[in-house]
C-alpha cells in the first residue's frame, strides 16, 4: 500500500489544518496508509529489530533483547512490567489552535505507532529516495528490548480547549506545594506524557522521538528526560538496583505479583468519578536532584542512618537481610531507635503513613554538569503509579523531616492520568473522547 | 526536647549532638538545678556507671571555693549561690590552663542561686569567679574516664570543649546582632537594616551544623521560600526579612517578624547551651559547612534577594576552619599530611575570594554584590570549595576513634 502521493505521509505539521476548507483533512492524511504501510520493499529502512521468528537477530542480540512486552492488555504496559533498564520520558503540550478532532487523530496515530514499535517494527517503512524517511532510523538493528510505551494525560488537557472539562477526574489536579521543592517550570507539568522504557537506551529514545515527530503541529515538546538505570524493582523476579546514592532502592516496592496491593493502591477502580479511567492509574513524576558530591563526603554510618538501611546488603538497620521487614520500634545499642526517627525508609514507609503504598518506577538521570557550580546535575527521575495522587502528596508531606533532604532537592514535577490498556482495534483516547 | 522536631541524624559511634545532656540551668532565676539530663547521652555511657556528685559553690567577695574540691568522674552538678557578693556574679568551670570554659552560671546577683551540670572526665580544672579577691580555685576529678573512648583523649576533649564554647559564643552574638538589626527595622531605617542583615546572618552561618539539629527551629530561623513549603504564611525568619528589605522594599510586618526571629534564636541559645558534642560530629559538621557554601551560596539561592552571598560564604569557611584548628593538635599525630592539605586548599579558596573583596563593599559587606561574580568565577570558586570539602571529609575517620 502506498500513501496518497505514493510516498510516506507527511507529519501533521506539513499538512493543512483540518479546518481549511480547500485542503485535505488532517485526519485523512494522518490515517493514511503510508505511515503504517505494511508493504515493505527491499531497500530503505525496514525491520529495526527482530523479535519475530521470521527475521534473524543481529549479532550479539540476547534472548532478553528479543523479548516483546504485549502492547495490548487490561492495563497499559510499562507500569507493572518488570522495570526495564532504560527510560526516555517526554512531556508534550498541545499546540495552540489544535482542535479536539486533531488531538483525537493524533492519539489514534500514536496508538498504531506505539503498537508497531512495541512489536519491534518501524513506525513506517518507505523506499522513496526523494522523501524523508518516516522512521528516524536510529533503532534499526537494535533488538526490541522489551520496549513499552505508556501515555498519560495532564490536568491541563482537561481545560476548555478540547471539550474535555466534563471528563476531568476530580483527583487529577496539579500537586500542592510540597516540602523541599523548588520547581523549575522548564521541568514541570505537561498536557501529555510518553513514557518509553526498554533495556536498550536507543530503543527507548527512538520511541519518544518518533511519537514527538509524528505529533509535530499538534503537540510540541515540553520537557524530556533520559534515565540510565532503573532504581526500582517491580517484580519479585528482579534484583534490587541501586540509585546514585549507592543504596538499594525499591526493596519494599509493590511488585507485579501482589495483585491485591495493586488493586488497593495502584489501579483506578470504581471509586473514580470518571469511568473512562477505570483500570488506569495516576502517574507522578518528580525530578530529584541529588547533591552527590556532598553525599559522597558523608561518613558511611551517617549515610546508613539517613537511609535507614545498610549500604552494602540493604538490610534495615533493625537487622536481618534486605527483605526483612523493618522493625521501626526496635531500639539500637544507644537506646535510640535502630532506624532513626528521621530515616528515609521510616518516614516513607506504609507503617508511618496509614498503610499508604505507591508503585515506584524511577530511573537515575544526569543532565551533565551544572555550568555554574561544576557539580553533577543528576539524581533520581522519580516515577510512581498510584490509585490517587493524594497518596504521593501524603508521602511527600511526611518526608518534610527526612534526613535525606539535606542531599536532595525536587526540581521538577508532573502528574498524569494514565488511561487503561487497549484491546486490538482500540486507540488511545477512544474512551476519553467517546 | 523532641517536641520541636529535633533531628537525631548524627548518631555516630559516639554520642550525637544531644540536647539536655550538658544541662546548663537558665541563668538568673532561682532554680532547683535538678537537671534530668545530667547523665551521659548514650546508653553505653550510662551502662558504664555514672556517678553523680554535687558540688556547692558559694559566691563571696573572697572567691568561689568548690565543696568538695575533689569528685569522682561522671555527672557533676554544680549548685551556685550568691549569698551577698556584690562584686562577683558568676562561676565558671574551666580547663586547668583556663583557656576554655566548660560550664558556667552567669548573672547571679546577691540572693540568687543557680547552677549547671555536666559529665566531667578525670583531670584538674579551675573554678573561676571574676571579680573576687581569689578568682581561681582548683578542682579535681578522679577515677576512670567514662563514656566514649575519645573522652579519655585530652586533645579531643579540649577540641570538643573549645567547639562548645565557640558555638555558644556565636549563638549569643547571633542574638545580640539580630536584636540590633531588628532595632533598625523597628526604626524604619531600611538602609541600616540592609547593612546589618549580612552581619547578623554570618553568626548563624557559623553555627549551622549545630542549629540544623533542631530542624523546625532551623527552618523558622533560616528557611528559604521553599522551606518547609512554598506557602507565604510559612515563610519566616531571616530570609523573609531579606525579601521584605530587598524585594518588597516594605517593612510592613517586619517588626513582628524580626521579634519572632529573635525569640527563636533565644530558644536556640538555650538549646545550644545544653548541647553536647563529639569529635566525629564536629568533623562532619565542618564538611557540612563547606558543602553548604558549595551548594547554596555558589548558586546564589541562599541570599537570592540581597545578593550578599559572599560574606556568608566566608562565614561558612571560617567556621569550618575553626573546627580544623581545634582538631589540629590531635590530627597532627594521626595523619600529618591532612591538615596541611586542608590548609593548602583553604588558601586556594581564600585567594579566589580576595578577587571579590571590596571596601566598604556592597552594603558594607566587604565584598562585591554576588550578581557581579561571573559564571566562570563561580565555577572556579565552586571547584576550590569542593576540593576543600573533600579534604575535610577525611577528618571524620581520624577523630572518631
Amino acid at each position: 500500500m502506498a500513501s496518497r502521493d505514493g510516498g510516506p505521509v507527511m507529519d501533521p505539521a506539513r499538512v493543512e489544518p483540518a479546518e481549511a476548507p480547500a485542503g485535505p483533512s488532517r485526519r485523512r492524511l494522518l490515517t493514511g496508509a503510508g505511515l503504517f504501510g505494511a508493504g515493505a520493499v527491499a531497500g530503505g529502512l525496514t525491520g529495526y529489530f527482530t523479535s519475530s521468528a521470521t527475521e534473524p537477530s543481529g549479532a550479539g542480540d540476547t534472548s532478553l533483547g528479543q523479548q516483546t512486552i504485549p502492547f495490548y492488555g487490561t492495563h497499559q504496559a510499562g507500569i507493572i512490567t518488570p522495570a526495564q533498564d532504560r527510560l526516555a520520558f517526554g512531556t508534550m503540550n498541545v499546540v495552540s489552535g489544535t482542535s479536539r478532532a486533531d488531538l483525537r487523530d493524533l492519539l489514534r496515530v500514536w496508538t498504531g505507532a506505539a503498537a508497531r514499535m512495541a512489536a519491534g517494527q518501524l513506525v513506517g517503512e518507505e523506499t522513496d529516495p526523494n522523501a524523508p524517511p518516516v522512521d528516524t532510523g536510529e533503532a534499526v538493528g537494535s533488538p526490541v528490548s522489551r520496549l513499552t510505551v505508556t501515555i498519560g494525560y495532564g490536568p491541563a488537557l482537561f481545560d476548555d480547549r478540547f471539550g474535555l472539562a466534563a471528563r476531568k477526574p476530580a483527583a487529577l489536579t496539579d500537586l500542592p506545594p510540597l516540602p523541599n521543592e523548588n520547581l523549575d517550570p522548564d521541568y514541570t507539568g505537561g498536557d501529555l506524557c510518553v513514557q518509553a522504557c526498554a533495556d536498550n537506551p536507543l530503543v527507548a529514545f527512538h520511541a519518544v522521538r518518533n511519537l514527538a515527530r509524528i505529533g509535530m503541529g499538534v503537540v510540541t515538546h515540553n520537557w524530556m528526560e533520559l534515565g540510565f538505570g532503573r532504581t526500582s524493582t517491580t517484580s519479585t523476579a528482579q534484583a534490587t538496583p541501586r540509585n546514585l546514592l549507592g543504596f538499594k532502592d525499591g526493596t519494599r516496592n509493590i511488585k507485579a505479583e501482589q495483585t491485591e496491593l495493586l488493586n488497593q493502591h495502584v489501579w483506578v477502580g470504581q471509586e473514580t468519578d470518571q469511568p473512562w479511567l477505570r483500570g488506569g492509574s495516576y502517574m507522578v513524576t518528580r525530578k530529584i536532584r541529588m547533591f552527590v558530591e556532598n553525599w559522597d563526603r558523608d561518613y558511611l554510618q551517617d549515610q546508613e542512618n539517613v537511609i535507614g538501611r545498610t549500604k552494602v546488603s540493604g538490610a534495615p538497620l533493625s537487622g536481618g537481610a534486605e527483605f526483612s521487614t523493618p522493625d521501626f520500634a526496635k531500639a539500637g545499642g544507644d537506646g535510640q531507635p535502630a532506624i532513626p526517627a528521621d530515616a528515609h525508609i521510616r518516614l516513607a514507609s506504609p507503617e508511618h503513613n496509614g498503610g499508604t503504598h505507591i508503585l515506584r518506577r524511577g530511573y537515575s538521570f544526569t543532565d551533565g554538569i551544572d555550568p555554574q557550580a561544576g557539580t553533577l546535575l543528576g539524581g533520581l527521575f522519580f516515577i510512581a503509579f498510584m490509585k490517587n495522587p493524594s497518596q504521593f502528596v501524603k508521602l511527600q508531606t511526611a518526608l518534610a523531616g527526612d534526613a535525606l533532604n539535606e542531599y536532595i532537592h525536587h526540581t521538577g514535577s508532573a502528574v498524569f492520568a494514565v488511561p487503561p490498556g487497549l484491546r486490538p482495534g482500540q486507540h488511545y483516547g477512544d474512551a476519553l473522547f467517546t | 526536647m523532641s517536641s520541636d522536631g529535633m533531628r537525631t541524624r548524627r548518631r555516630g559511634a559516639a554520642a550525637a549532638i544531644v540536647a539536655a545532656s550538658l544541662a546548663l540551668v537558665a541563668s538568673g532565676c532561682a532554680s532547683s538545678g535538678s537537671s534530668s539530663g545530667a547523665t551521659g547521652s548514650t546508653g553505653a555511657a550510662a551502662a558504664s556507671g555514672d556517678k553523680s556528685s554535687t558540688v556547692k559553690i558559694s559566691l563571696t567577695s573572697d572567691g568561689c571555693e568548690p565543696k568538695p574540691a575533689k569528685v569522682p568522674a561522671g555527672a557533676v552538678e554544680f549548685d551556685v549561690t550568691n549569698s551577698g557578693a556584690g562584686s562577683v556574679s558568676e562561676a565558671e568551670l574551666r580547663t586547668s590552663d583556663k583557656a576554655h570554659i566548660l560550664g558556667e552560671q552567669e548573672n547571679l546577683t546577691p540572693g540568687l542561686s543557680g547552677g549547671f551540670s555536666l559529665t566531667i572526665q578525670p583531670g584538674t580544672y579551675k573554678i573561676n569567679c571574676p571579680g573576687a579577691s581569689q578568682p581561681d580555685w582548683s578542682f579535681t576529678v578522679t577515677g576512670q574516664a567514662t563514656g566514649p573512648s575519645w573522652e579519655s583523649n585530652p586533645q579531643l576533649v579540649t577540641a570538643v570543649q573549645g567547639y562548645a564554647g565557640y558555638v555558644k559564643q556565636n549563638t549569643a552574638d547571633l542574638v545580640s546582632h539580630t536584636k540590633t538589626f531588628c532595632k533598625a527595622i523597628d526604626a524604619g531605617n531600611m538602609n541600616q537594616a540592609m547593612m546589618l542583615y549580612p552581619q547578623a546572618r554570618a553568626y548563624y552561618e557559623q553555627i549551622e551544623p549545630v542549629a540544623e539539629v533542631w530542624g523546625s527551629l532551623d527552618t523558622s530561623i533560616d528557611g528559604r521560600w521553599e522551606n518547609p513549603v512554598t506557602v507565604k504564611s510559612q515563610f519566616t525568619g531571616f530570609h523573609r526579612l531579606e525579601q521584605m528589605l530587598w524585594q518588597d522594599k516594605s517593612l510592613n510586618g517586619a517588626s513582628a517578624m524580626c521579634a519572632g526571629l529573635v525569640k527563636n534564636q533565644q530558644q536556640l541559645l538555650t538549646l545550644v547551651s545544653k548541647a553536647q558534642y563529639n569529635p566525629l560530629e564536629m568533623a562532619a559538621g565542618a564538611t557540612d559547612l563547606i558543602n553548604e557554601a558549595g551548594t547554596a551560596k555558589i548558586s546564589g539561592e541562599e541570599e537570592r534577594y540581597s545578593n550578599t552571598d559572599l560574606p556568608v560564604f566566608e562565614a561558612n569557611v571560617v567556621a569550618s576552619m575553626k573546627v580544623v584548628s581545634l582538631l589540629q593538635p590531635y590530627l597532627q599525630g594521626k595523619d600529618a599530611g591532612l591538615v596541611p592539605q586542608i590548609q593548602q586548599r583553604h588558601d586556594a579558596v581564600e585567594t579566589l575570594l580576595t578577587k571579590f573583596k571590596a571596601t566598604p563593599g556592597y552594603d558594607q559587606t566587604g565584598y562585591v554584590e554576588y550578581t557581579t561574580v561571573t559564571k566562570s568565577d563561580r565555577r572556579q570558586l565552586s571547584g576550590a570549595v569542593n576540593a576543600l570539602a573533600e579534604a575535610m571529609s577525611k577528618m571524620s575517620a581520624q577523630v572518631s576513634g
